[in-house]
């Protein structure tokens, strides 16, 4: 084994199309298994840190739970930001319709940011992870 | 973010849907190319990506109706001309999409 790669999870424990939360010496890491291979991901999104693991992959694509952020899993590159949100015809209550409002100008300032990406290797049945 | 990468991301999610309603990619790659990277630019603007080729009414329930792959909404209309509105997605069949005139349901006499 490589000074460089450190064990993150048993194959067998994702299957295709998975994913799976670890952490390795205090850095947080989302493993996918894309048609077979794994792949290894920073855990928190790059838009608004929410964990990706609960997310769904599709392909190579990851879409994030929270606000539908999607990234390659290949690459830890961002392919799109957020969903815009869809509050109805009707108009909120005042009160609402201002905390939404300061809310709206604050996200206008988040942007999306590709996440790290980390090369995988097997090895006697475990994912390895270079750090 | 990468425009090229979402293109392919958009594709990805899209022969998904359209494949089964039997329709496919042009084979113009050009126009593929050329329509995609529009509602790349639409996605960034509005966060939905419209189709490049009909008009955003600021309705939401007419403008959901034109969501790129909007096959599913005008499924007759389009079946009728064997390709889309724009020309991104043609029958599974087509060879020549430049052989499928663009007409209005209006024209075909579908209204």
């Amino acid at each position: 084994m490589s000074d460089n790669f450190v064990q993150a999870i048993q194959t067998a424990d994702i299957a295709p199309g998975g994913m799976k939360a670890v952490e390795i010496s205090g850095r947080e890491l989302v493993i996918c298994n894309y048609g077979g291979s794994f792949y290894a991901i920073d855990r928190r999104c790059g838009h608004m840190n929410a964990p990706l693991e609960v997310g769904t992959l599709d392909g190579s694509i990851l879409t994030c739970a929270m606000h539908c952020a999607q990234f390659d899993v290949t690459t830890g590159e961002a392919l799109a930001g957020r969903v815009p949100t869809y509050l109805g015809n009707e108009t909120p209550p005042p009160r609402t319709e201002a905390f939404l409002k300061n809310v709206g100008m604050l996200m206008q300032h988040v942007r999306t940011e590709s996440i790290g990406s980390y090369t995988t290797k097997i090895e006697s049945g475990w994912v390895l992870v270079a750090l | 973010m990468n425009t090229e990468s979402r293109k392919k991301a958009l594709r990805h999610f899209y022969s998904q849907v359209v494949e089964p309603l039997g329709f496919k990619f042009t084979p113009d790659t050009d126009l593929a190319d050329f329509l995609l990277e529009q509602e790349v630019k639409l996605e960034e603007k509005h966060g939905i990506p419209f189709c490049p080729c009909q008009p955003i009414r600021r309705d939401r329930t007419r403008d959901m109706q034109i969501v790129c792959p909007c096959i599913p909404f005008h499924r007759k209309h389009f079946d009728a001309m064997q390709r889309c509105w724009c020309g991104l997605f043609v029958h599974q069949d087509i060879m020549n999409p430049d052989s499928l005139p663009q007409l209005s349901a209006k024209e075909m006499g579908l209204e």
